[in-house]
């Protein structure tokens, strides 16, 4: 608990002090640049809500990191796992006509199944060939970028309207909003219902209890009956299913397409996310929070006080960086 | 015919050079025990600063000592929290690439006063790509007898296998680590220079493309040898290399792309289990 | 410590013989006091310091490498070593890798290290844990030469045996402290013994009559690959009897285990109470029959240092009923768990949410021997079941095994200490080379004889 607080501070401190240093440096007001952030974050209600579109952004794929990391694998290849999730999302959700009720949990699942598809690539290699999952899942990265657009412009191009994004989803494969004027949708309870569902997994039952240790002790687990190769495939595989899911959100409630460029980095901001909420579901969920207000408030910064959004990212990485001791990611030697 | 074989030939070298510099940057630190997953950062630092820097003093070779400097720094914030704090070396290169990302494109707007792209600068011409070309190989040969001829590179071997066992031999595992991870980041970032101001006269947002990791792959084929390590970058470089040579004909153009990176996850998968990394590679050293 | 003189540091585990050699060797600085040394310091460790993918050579020449230009002139440091080697009775070879040298060679080359530092002062820490019986009079042949060399010589060690036939002047440490020091000649192993502990020694338990029933049958089992293969290894173990394991680290014991606890295929048969264990039955399933190990590496292999008590009391059982429910921990079971091997294992602090890494190796051992030892196993497997902890909770464990034989347990103690296996063993089987080199009954044991087995002296 201790550490955890230090941990967080030491995040907020990296916050202002660099944020603050790189406005200075870009002929802004720090004052001025941090105010705007959090005016632009939490300045009014439908501002609350953007954030709150953002948070949800965000917590799916920092819950299937840190659902990797639990079992101590790194799972860089959120983004791409969630490129894919939205793809499927938004292929199936303008190809497959059906009432609502139907199409929406179909969506969802399509996206999970996707990105459950793509993560699990990366978990066999892991689980097979004991190969390094890290640069698995960064070449994977790319290539889903590529497949995307492939098949979007493509094969799958009776979903599309043009070369890079599909056709509008019909309203029923789309998210019921939960506040007017805004993108907020059925999205976020759902995120936050899968964060307590996660936690139950971690803390009650008997394969969470054997991800962990696999995590922490892989050598002690392995005596104890736990299958690490198997661990390891169906932890990537759920890890991608949910980052996968989180696309599929994107696409079903914020943007209600499927677009390439659906994404501006959620799956590796995720990992500063699972970081700082110290890979604890209901920790993720604040740390979400506090994320979503940089990202939502990043762009009234840019547009009000003229310092460029990109500060976010630095500032994202070095809290990465210094995070960075938090869990040292056991099993990393080659299965 | 021969002539369109020269010419993949000279466009795989080329398309490899970057890669070389990264995955000869990628073995020295593995070899001390360091992964550095920031050799991406490395190579965005390095072609970055190089074109700043030659767009302000107007000389590429500036430019190129910039850039190196660059990737050194960007490296040693690696190294020291590495040494120092004994962190996850790759959750911490991994944050490292999204600084020197954010960062380039942070510098783009702040000092190009343009996002996605700076101005043209003078680069290091076609003589200057040249000798970075010719200077990936040297590099390589000299890392390898550093490495394998040099009291040096036998600690620095000993750090990557096991550092306690060379403290008490009397080997500094923290400082030998950290100037190992400092210089790989340097060579690393030649390859960025070459990018920016020998293949183009630029920096792009994303001009780097993952390349980074492509050379990590390479590292590892190459079994963390610096010879090895080169020839699986010019393996890879051959692809990137007929990606660009097939474009026209009837194959989509994301599959082509797709193919370094495709070829790099293949070796990956057929090679992996079956070749041992240093033993203490990525393993934190505390004292 | 005086030069031409070998002097012993006894103490139990923890009572600070290896912080003292370390500041003694300047690795570590001491809060207080000082330390004076007339010449350079040497220090072979308990546990080898070696680098294993590297030769010979470079191990021993690193940091000290003789050059030519800016190269290694290999040539010269093949010759030093070889010459540093015969200087003092020893054979090797410069360009053996290794980690492919067999435990007693690496410990040559860890020595040979020290050695060619030429130091005044060499401190030994456990020096003689991986050699035969055989072995250790030409090892301290070979340290008896450098002290009439004018060396002092330190050694630290728990095998008073050794101590009284080779030094001159032993110090007894306990709980951080000198508490005596002795001429050897003027002390016998009893009064060094009782120094260390402080008191009396504790009472093993006693060992009721049993009528064994065959348990265990291993038939031809060949296991492993490399340094430490079983080769068509055939024995048996009874309920209500204890078969001790002898032999010297490295000879096909880890194999033993491994195959046993099924984390480790091999051919051959493995049968329980006349049911075969198939190579490929994993470790959840051996737990549920009955099979408990007690791995030789606690911190790596036993413990998830990270969790508290309870969560590491269950582990191995999680699979199956009672403590699994659906898919879900049943948590008064896991209280109940934790509860039991607290008590009954004296475990402290006796708190199920204490976070077993601050807690000492003594305790941390009698979490995972509890564990083996709950619910009325059928065989117990334990390796080096008292390896790093103080004598107090050595003798809690050995005498909770010999509870568990009289109770009908069949346990197979591997043990690299012949004192523990001769206190606690029925039948003791001799191991070497990834074969069975002998067996002797409790009433047959001849140590001389045992030794020279274990040596693979026929």
């Amino acid at each position: 608990m201790k550490r955890g607080l230090r941990d967080v501070a030491l995040a907020i401190a990296i916050v202002v002090v660099i944020g603050g240093l790189a406005m200075i440096v870009a002929g802004a007001n720090p004052i001025d640049g941090f105010g705007q952030l959090l005016d632009g974050a939490l300045g009014n209600p439908s501002e609350i809500a953007e954030t709150l579109v953002q948070t949800t952004a965000l917590l799916f794929p920092a819950l299937g990191i840190a659902f990797a990391f639990r079992a101590g694998l790194f799972n860089i290849g959120a983004e791409g796992q969630l490129i894919l999730g939205g793809m499927a999302a938004g292929v199936v959700g303008v190809m497959v006509p059906l009432p609502a009720v139907l199409a929406v949990p179909l969506t969802l699942a399509a996206g999970a199944f996707a990105g459950g598809l793509w993560g699990g690539i990366a978990g066999f290699f892991r689980a097979r060939f004991g190969a390094n999952e890290v640069i698995a899942t960064l070449m994977l990265n790319v290539v889903a970028l590529l497949l995307a657009t492939y098949l979007i412009g493509g094969p799958l191009k009776e979903a599309g309207a043009t070369a890079s994004e599909t056709a509008s989803l019909p309203a029923a494969a789309q998210l019921p909003g939960i506040f007017p004027d805004s993108r907020l949708t059925l999205a976020f309870p759902i995120a936050i219902v899968l964060a307590l569902v996660l936690r139950w997994i971690f803390r009650r039952t008997v394969f969470g209890y054997e991800l962990r240790a696999a995590g922490e002790a892989p050598e002690a687990a392995r005596r104890a009956g736990v299958n690490l190769a198997r661990t390891a495939f169906v932890a990537m595989a759920t890890s991608g299913a949910i980052a996968g899911l989180g696309g599929a959100t994107i696409v079903m409630g914020m943007l209600h397409r499927f677009n390439t460029g659906l994404s501006p980095g959620y799956g590796f901001i995720g990992i500063a996310v699972a970081l700082v909420g110290n890979l604890d579901p209901l920790g993720i969920c604040i740390a979400s929070f506090a994320f979503g207000i940089l990202q939502s408030g990043a762009i009234a910064m840019q547009a009000m006080a003229n310092v460029p959004r990109d500060v976010v990212s630095i500032v994202e990485g070095l809290v990465i960086v210094a995070l960075a001791g938090r869990r040292v990611v056991a099993a990393r030697r080659n299965a | 015919m021969i002539a369109a074989l020269l010419a993949l030939l000279a466009l795989t070298l080329v398309k490899a050079t970057p890669l070389i510099y990264a995955a000869l940057g990628g073995v020295l630190s593995e070899r001390s025990g360091v992964v550095n997953i920031g050799l991406e950062g490395g190579l965005v630092a390095g072609a970055f600063t190089a074109v700043v820097v030659a767009a302000a003093t107007g000389n590429p070779v500036l430019g190129a000592c910039a850039g190196v400097i660059a990737g050194a720094l960007l490296a040693a914030i690696l190294a020291f929290a590495a040494t120092r704090f004994g962190v996850d070396q790759i959750v911490a290169g991994t944050g490292l690439n999204f600084v020197a990302l954010g960062g380039a494109a942070y510098g783009l707007v702040v000092i190009f006063h343009q996002p996605g792209a700076s101005r043209e600068v003078t680069s290091l011409g076609a003589t200057g790509s040249a000798i970075l070309i010719a200077l990936a190989f040297v590099l390589a040969a000299l890392e390898w007898v550093f490495l394998f001829r040099t009291p040096w590179g036998l600690r620095v071997r000993a750090c990557g296998e096991n550092p306690r066992a060379a403290e008490t031999a009397g080997v500094d595992a923290l400082t030998t680590r950290f100037w190992a991870v400092v210089t790989g980041g340097a060579i690393a970032a030649i390859g960025g220079v070459y990018l920016s101001l020998g293949e183009l006269d630029l920096y792009s947002d994303g001009m780097t493309a993952g390349r980074g990791y492509i050379a990590l792959a390479a590292v590892i084929f190459g079994r963390w040898n610096p010879i090895g390590a080169t020839g699986a970058a010019l393996f890879f470089g051959f692809f990137a290399a007929l990606q660009y040579t097939l474009q026209r004909s009837g194959v989509p153009s994301e599959l082509m792309q797709a193919l370094p990176y495709l070829a790099a996850l293949v070796a990956l998968g057929g090679f992996a289990g079956r070749v041992r990394a240093p033993a203490s590679d990525g393993v934190p050293y505390v004292r | 410590m005086r030069g031409g003189e070998i002097h012993a540091l006894v103490g139990e585990n923890g009572a600070g013989k290896s912080t003292l050699s370390a500041i003694a060797y300047g690795s570590v600085t001491p809060d207080a006091g000082t330390i004076a040394a007339s010449g350079p310091v040497g220090l072979v460790h308990q546990h080898f310091q070696l680098i294993e993918r590297l030769t010979v050579w470079e191990n021993v020449l690193l940091h000290r490498e003789p050059r030519r230009g800016p190269f290694v002139d290999r040539g010269r440091a093949r010759t030093m070593v070889r010459e540093l080697a015969a200087r003092h009775g020893l054979f090797i070879n410069p360009d053996a890798v290794v980690e492919t040298l067999p435990v007693g060679i690496k410990q040559r080359v860890e020595l040979l290290r020290e050695l060619a530092r030429e130091p005044q002062i060499l401190l030994l820490d456990e020096p003689t844990a991986a050699l035969a019986p055989g072995e250790i009079e030409a090892f301290f042949a070979t340290v008896r030469r450098l002290a009439d060399g004018g060396s002092a010589i330190l050694v630290v060690t728990h095998k008073l045996a050794e101590v009284t036939a080779y030094s001159q002047r032993v110090t007894v440490m306990r709980a951080g402290a000198v508490v005596a020091q002795y001429e050897t000649a003027h002390t016998d192993a009893g009064e060094i013994a009782r120094a260390m502990v402080g008191g009396e020694l504790p009472a093993l338990a006693a060992r009721a009559a049993t009528e064994p029933r065959p348990r265990l049958v291993i038939r031809d089992l060949s296991a492993g690959h490399g340094n430490g293969t079983l080769s068509k290894v055939s024995l048996s173990v009874a309920a209500g009897e204890i078969v001790g394991i002898a032999g010297i680290e490295g000879n096909g014991q880890s194999a033993l285990a491994d195959a046993l606890a099924g984390v480790l295929p091999y051919d051959g048969t493995i049968e329980l109470d006349g049911t075969p264990l198939p190579s490929a039955l994993g470790p959840a399933a051996r737990i549920e029959r009955g099979v408990r190990i007690i791995p030789q590496d606690r911190r790596h292999e036993a413990l998830v240092l990270d969790w508290n008590v309870r969560d590491n009391a269950m582990l191995g059982r999680q699979q199956h009923a009672p403590l699994r429910r659906g898919a879900i921990i049943d948590r008064s079971v896991a209280e109940r768990y934790a509860r039991e091997v607290i008590e009954r294992f004296d475990v402290r602090p006796p708190n199920p949410n204490a976070i077993v890494d601050g807690l000492s190796g003594g305790n941390q051992q009698k979490i995972v021997v509890g564990r083996a030892l709950a619910g009325e196993p059928k065989l117990v497997i334990a390796y080096q079941p008292t390896r790093g902890i103080d004598i107090g909770a050595a003798t809690l464990v050995q005498s909770r095994l010999i509870e568990a034989r009289n109770a009908g347990a069949a346990v197979l103690l591997i043990s690299f200490e012949l004192d523990e296996i001769f206190a606690v063993a029925d039948r003791v089987i001799v191991f070497f080379g990834g074969h069975v080199a002998g067996a002797f009954t409790r009433t047959e044991l001849d140590r001389g004889r045992i030794g020279a087995l274990m040596a693979g002296d026929a």
